[in-house]
């Protein structure tokens, strides 16, 4: 069995290189699939693309077929189109134990820019649909991610990790709007794009005070949808060179590839406004504004997913203490999950081995039966438990053996020897 | 309370800024709490100093001296400080207004401390006037100074998304801008005042004519205008951005700063002008030199 992870993230590269490895939308995502089961067929595979990471997770029975670091590189570089020595160094891997401890440690935010943030979990939930969706994925990947989601389940109610400000949003409007603007009732806030993102981000700027709300979206109708629920007005993508210009926070959260502001288009909406601050937070990866936006003038202070790099580190430091009880609960849900693995894959030579024991005393069993018919109903109740009891017992041994060394691993060397000593064929 | 000295608060303001420079490094109750404490007591101890000062001359600390002048504007300042820290812990105003404290309290020792003689026959409505509104304008002078040097480290720092990681805890571009623009409209008018009424003083009080080609007039003429320039400018500019305010202001009140210590330490050095030593006119309490 292999199960591995090949990934790059805010910690490994820069969001430039994220961007272009990204799959940005589901037809992408779906074609990605598509390419890799042409290219792996025996390999199960869960793409986990936000715009902080970008990881493929792989899973397959057979070490031997299953593909390597470089080969998974190779996709990368084949799917998107680009040479691989672009982005080859920023891919890191893990394998076995550490690839789970990997996904354990995201699904539960330890990974995250913003510690404890919410969104994560259902970002992996999202990640394993969509592989489910393309028929990706099967029984390891399954099991390693829904492992994920209980341990992340486990790490916010035992840890303190999820309290505070916790999210991407919630830390750029708290650590830069607040330190641009005092208040925030009189202000417009335009929202680009109505997704999770964009709903969090309302959430906090109305906590903070936010009466008027302006969202955009390609489909004006998700747009309404969404401004309804905070009291604003939704548009469709035609009004956003008006609606930027009477904007004083600006946050952009959509799934385009490419920019959809740039700074000529910017300048424009600000003509005669260029006096007032605007507060830009580009939450998109790829990002959704150009970030020449920011040298239009210096009113205009504009953030994308990577500055807020440093104020995460910051709450990773004052957080440390919690991140340390998180580890313990990752790295003992990570050696269970693995023993389970290992465990499973004793799993049909163990029920073969019990099922060739049980049918032979079953037949022996049969045979007393022709023998002592005599006997009363509840003899043979006595006899046939003591038969049980003594296959039970034979088999205690050699499957606590396996019990034990599949604790370490898949004990190949013993399920072979089992498969000689007793016949036992798949 | 009679041995209160200048050191003696002087020592606390230094403790005060020592803590405030801590708290940077990690903010604590204790450490607030102790920085709170020390300003707390320099300002006591500087409250008697002046209270002291005041009936040793039999005069308001204000029309004293020159070096008691230099002290309620630091007093002032110092009150301005606990007032801010008072409601908002987090501010870490103290970094800025507490060495401008220091600065002047030991400015002051190099001003006259002789009580002026002068003033004992003076009107003491249009002196006290005049004193009080050229500490309160020096005071609204300073703010303006600390107020654009916050906005433009904060706006630096923003610009180039650096949240506050350093300790260091400013208030919003929008707030500092707010209280700056009031500062510069509440300091040029009492300036404007304060300068006016020494005027009159001037006039009432000697028959010597005033020259306008005096330096110190000159001097001090200019960095009035410079500030009244600004004031004009921020009336007249409404959507002028905060960043050009606060570089103004600071420009402006910086240059005026800059102008009334010289005038209130030169005469100490031995340069004088021909307008009785350095001083607009012989009864302008912050220009007046040891003529006072």
């Amino acid at each position: 069995m292999k199960l591995q992870v090949i990934y790059c993230n805010h910690q490994t590269a820069r969001l430039d290189v994220r961007e272009r490895l990204a799959f940005t939308s589901d037809d992408q995502l779906a074609e990605a699939y598509t390419q890799f089961r042409g290219s792996f067929p025996g390999s199960e595979a869960v793409v986990l693309s936000t715009c902080n990471r970008v990881e493929l997770y792989t899973a397959q029975d057979d070490e031997g077929g299953a593909p390597g670091h470089v080969e998974l590189a190779e996709f990368f570089s084949r799917f998107h189109g680009i040479p691989i020595e672009e982005f080859f160094g920023d891919l890191l891997t893990h394998n076995g134990p550490d690839a789970v401890r990997h996904l354990f440690r995201v699904c539960s935010s330890i990974d995250s820019m913003v510690l404890g943030e919410p969104q994560i979990v259902s970002q992996v939930k999202n990640a394993y649909r969509r592989s489910e969706e393309n028929q990706a994925c099967g029984p390891l990947t399954n099991a390693l991610f829904q492992g994920a989601i209980r341990v992340s389940k486990r790490v916010r109610s035992e840890t303190r990790l999820a309290e505070g400000r916790v999210s991407i949003a919630s830390v750029a409007v708290g650590e830069f709007a607040r330190g641009i603007f005092d208040r925030f009732d009189d202000k417009t806030v335009l929202v680009i794009g109505a997704g999770e993102m964009a709903e969090e981000t309302l959430r906090y700027l109305q906590d903070d005070g936010v009466r008027e709300v302006l969202v955009i979206n390609r489909d004006p109708q998700r747009a309404e949808v969404l401004a309804r629920e905070w009291g604003g007005s939704g548009y469709g993508m035609e009004q956003l060179h008006d609606l930027l210009g009477r904007a004083d926070v600006v946050v952009s959260a959509t799934g385009a590839d490419q920019p959809i502001v740039d700074a000529e288009m910017f300048r424009r909406a600000r003509k005669g406004n260029s006096d007032q601050p605007v507060f830009v937070l580009d939450l998109g990866a790829p990002r959704d504004i150009s970030p020449d936006v920011a040298e239009i003038d210096d009113n205009v202070f504009l953030y994308d997913v990577d500055d807020l790099q440093a104020t995460c580190e910051r709450n990773r430091k004052l957080r440390s203490r919690e991140i340390e009880r998180a580890l313990g609960i990752i790295d003992e849900e990570s050696d269970r999950f693995m023993q389970e693995v290992y465990h499973r894959a004793t799993g049909p030579i163990v029920k073969r081995l019990r099922e060739q024991w049980l049918e032979v005393s079953e037949q022996e069993l049969e045979r007393l039966r022709t023998k002592l018919g005599h006997l009363e109903e509840e003899d043979m109740g006595q006899v046939e438990q003591t038969i049980q009891r003594i296959v039970n017992k034979l088999l205690h041994p050699p499957l606590e053996t396996l019990r034990n060394e599949a604790r370490e691993g898949t004990p190949h060397g013993l399920l072979e020897a089992l498969r000689r000593l007793f016949h036992i064929h798949d | 309370m009679a041995n209160v000295t200048v050191f003696c608060f002087l020592a606390s303001y230094s403790v005060a800024l020592v803590v405030e420079l801590l708290r940077l490094q990690k903010q604590s109750p204790t450490r607030f709490l102790g920085g709170y404490a020390f300003a707390a007591a320099g300002f006591l101890a500087h409250t008697l100093f002046l209270w002291n000062q005041g009936r040793a001359s039999e005069l308001p600390p204000l029309l004293s001296s020159s070096r008691d002048w230099t002290l309620v504007l630091a007093w002032l300042v110092v009150g301005f400080y606990l007032f801010v820290i008072t409601f908002d812990r987090q501010v870490s105003i103290g970094v800025f207004l507490l060495p401008l404290v220091l600065a002047l309290v030991a400015a002051s020792y190099f001003v006259v401390s002789t009580p002026n003689d002068a003033l004992l026959t003076a009107r003491h409505g249009w002196t006290m006037l005049h004193a009080a509104s050229l500490a309160i304008g020096m005071a609204g002078v300073l703010a303006g100074i600390v107020l654009s040097l916050m906005y433009l480290l904060q706006h630096r720092r923003l610009r180039h998304k650096y949240s506050g990681a350093d300790g260091l805890r400013l208030p919003s571009l929008e707030r500092l801008s707010r209280i700056n623009w009031w500062s510069v409209m509440v300091s040029v008018p009492l300036l404007t005042l304060g300068m006016g009424s020494g005027l009159v003083l001037k006039m009432i009080g000697s028959a010597e004519s005033l020259s306008l080609a005096d330096p110190v007039i000159v001097v001090n003429g200019i960095s009035w205008l410079s500030l009244t320039g600004v004031f004009g400018w921020m009336l007249l500019t409404p959507r002028a951005t905060g960043k050009q305010v606060a570089w103004r202001t600071l420009l402006a009140c910086a240059f005026l700063l800059l102008t009334v210590v010289s005038l209130l330490v030169l005469p100490q050095i031995g340069l004088e002008s021909g307008h009785g030593g350095v001083v607009l006119h012989d009864d302008c309490l912050i220009c007046r030199g040891d003529t006072l």
